[in-house]
């Protein structure tokens, strides 16, 4: 049977592209933003907001 | 307590980290199988030869399922000899026992360490 | 909240402290259902039937129940800690609140290796359902499984790589249908719509304990399988959108309907399959269900349990993607690991950069392990981690009595279940040494050089004070 040969291939393409995808996309992030707006995130948003409100 | 002011880390110094972290999980998880030591493999200790569903201690019921399920009593031999051995050294249960609490007590203590400089810091006197 | 709505559009993911990008608030409590069951479905589709093996049918479901034990009392003191402290990393950002920095960089890696681990194992295991299929179809040469192994890795990464929302709402779908397909399977065979298939007590006859008692004790170690992963409802605190709300409530309706499947799971299959067959999950019955359904003689009941099983194995690899990716961003973020892993994706708002970094690794595991090592090497780290469990909510407590902080949950009986959270992991423990001593020794070995590494070495580059971000008062005793 053919059909699982061509599967075969099908997923290592599906494979590469989608790989490739994220590898330019991560590229083109990272090239475009500042680290500094990148690694911005901090944690405990919401609890520094509520201690905000309560000041 | 003083502020801690922690180093910036260059970009290669961040790479080298992760290849050290890299290196150690890959380890852990290859060594064993490398060394052959990995797996508790069943076996068969008391194999029966020309093997019929009773011999292999089967029910008409039992013997029902394995043939419809596409085996004849041959092919099931090992699957349905097959069996743990769960005998252990009083020695190596106590080993295994030691390294737990150890690594429980280690990580503990290291970490209240680490923990009162972070409590100092944040709710210390604040100048 | 009146001038700061961080669910509205634009203010989504910005916040004090000077967060530009943070994860987006988009979740609800049934995506928090979803990524907890979803990891976990797949237990009751493979592996779990290794208890079996290690026991008989008997001691699998005392296992079963005792396991289901253990995960309410971790679900319980989990709901209560992280309704509380509802942060990226979960378990980690409880550590570093309440037992302290190393214990947190020790819990974080244990996620981090349950998880990727997990993932491995369900790619494998999907790799093998798909070479199943070409079975089946008549295809005669031999299937080369790596490409579908490496595509649902893949597709999984890309799909969490694109956003939060559509990765847990895919899983959603496919983890409803799994477990329906399982409620059709138990429905239309256990003789409740006419025509029962089960024949407990002639399968039971004559094996009722092939290893005594002490294979009951042996096989607490793949009991946990039926619901490891249920603890990972966490790492979500940080996109749903009420936390203190939609975290219990989806964490515990996750166990209930997780105690639900692994029961009716173990009624079906010990009534239909030989508990030799049964207990082999590498000879013999590497998918129980499935394997069940296909004694049942009915055609339309083979393809859904084998949608079931495949659908199991997506929804597991992709909460475990999310879940491991999030733990390793949080490390990141607070330099516990380097600081560029803290990053998030400006549009999609994902932490694109770890999401990335997970995926060789995977890969690694997925291609060069076997699949028993790579499951007990999951398994244990689990087990590190609910031990720490019973130590976190006590010194919890003891830190912050009930009425010194808010909680959004209080589990009752304190400290009951944290005891017997304790005991139960310490059985296991003896369960995993009786076969597979040398991994947990190994594996210990890995987590002090780690733990030794990070101490004098790796802990300079973190903010002493600024890393213990709840705005909780003083803990008592300091």
């Amino acid at each position: 049977m053919e059909t699982w040969q061509i599967l075969e291939y099908a997923a290592w393409g599906a494979s590469a592209l989608l790989g490739l995808y994220m590898l330019i996309d991560w590229m083109k992030v990272d090239s475009s933003y500042s680290e500094d707006v990148l690694t911005s995130s901090r944690e405990g948003e919401l609890e520094a907001m509520t201690e905000e409100q309560h000041r | 307590m003083a502020h801690y002011e922690p180093p910036k880390q260059s970009k290669a110094s961040q790479l080298f980290d992760v290849i050290v972290l890299v290196i150690l999980t890959v380890g852990a998880l290859f060594v064993p199988i490398w060394l052959k030591m990995a797996g508790a493999a069943k076996s068969v200790t008391q194999p029966v030869e020309n093997p019929t569903w009773e011999t292999l201690g089967q029910t008409p019921a039992q013997a029902a399922q394995y043939e419809a399920l596409g085996y004849d009593p041959a092919s099931a031999h090992d699957l349905i000899l097959a069996r743990f051995d769960y005998s252990f050294s009083a020695g190596a249960l106590i080993a295994m026992i030691v390294v737990i609490v150890l690594y429980y007590v280690l990580m503990l203590k290291f970490s209240e360490v680490e923990y009162r400089e972070v409590i100092a810091e944040k709710f210390g006197d604040r100048r | 909240m009146a001038d700061i709505d961080i669910t509205s559009q634009t203010m989504d993911g910005m916040g004090p402290h000077g967060t530009k990008v943070g994860l987006l608030r988009v979740l609800g409590p049934a995506h928090v259902w979803a990524l907890g069951v979803g990891i976990v479905l797949v237990g009751e589709y493979m592996g779990w039937n290794f208890a079996v093996g290690k026991g008989g049918a008997y001691a699998a479901l005392i296992a079963c129940w005792f396991a289901g034990i253990l995960y309410t009392c971790v679900a319980m003191i989990d709901s209560e800690v992280t309704s509380t402290v509802a942060a990226a990393g979960g378990q980690y950002t409880q550590a570093k609140h309440i037992v302290g920095p190393l214990m947190a960089f020790n819990v974080g890696l244990y996620l981090v290796f349950a998880y990727t681990m997990l993932e491995a194992a369900n790619a494998i295991t999907a790799g093998y359902l798909i070479s199943v299929v070409a079975g089946m179809t008549g295809y005669a040469g031999e299937l080369d499984q790596r490409p579908f192994i490496i595509l649902v890795i893949m597709f999984l990464a890309w799909l969490n790589y694109r956003g939060v929302l559509a990765t847990l709402t895919f899983n959603l779908v496919i983890t409803a249908i799994a477990f329906i397909a399982i409620l059709v399977l138990f429905l239309s065979t256990s003789g409740v719509l006419g025509g029962g298939i089960m024949q407990h007590a002639a399968l039971f006859e004559g094996h009722e304990m092939p290893y005594g008692w002490i294979g009951v004790l042996a096989a607490m170690h793949f009991g946990l399988w039926y619901y490891l992963g249920i603890e990972g409802t966490t790492q979500a605190a940080e996109e749903v959108r009420s936390p203190a709300r939609a975290l219990p409530f989806g964490t515990l309706a996750g166990i209930m309907t997780l105690l639900i499947a692994a029961t009716l799971t173990w009624y079906v299959c010990s009534g239909v399959l030989p508990w030799e067959f049964l207990g082999d999950g590498v000879n013999g019955s590497v998918a129980p269900l499935f394997d069940t359904a296909r004694l049942s003689g009915s055609n339309g009941l083979i393809w859904l349990l084998g949608f079931g099983t495949l659908f199991a194995t997506l929804a597991s690899a992709n909460g475990c993607i999310n879940d491991a990716s999030r733990a390793w961003f949080a490390m990141g973020r607070d330099k516990y690991l380097p600081g560029w892993f803290g990053a998030v994706h400006p549009r999609y708002r994902t932490p694109y950069r770890s999401i990335i970094f997970l995926v060789p690794i995977a890969l690694i595991f997925a291609l060069g392990a076997p699949l028993d090592q790579v499951i007990t090497f999951s398994i244990l780290s689990g087990l590190l981690e609910y031990t720490f469990m019973p130590l976190n909510i006590i010194m919890f407590r003891r830190k912050w009595p009930l009425n010194s902080i808010k909680r959004g949950y209080e589990h009752p009986f304190h400290p009951l279940p944290a005891v017997t959270l304790l005991a139960l992991c310490a059985l296991t423990f003896f369960a995993v040494f009786l076969g597979y001593g040398t991994q947990l020794v190994a594996m210990i070995g890995f987590y002090i050089v780690v733990s030794l590494w990070f101490h004098f070495w790796r802990y300079r580059f973190v903010n002493r004070g600024a890393q213990f971000t709840m705005p909780w008062p003083k803990p008592q005793g300091y």
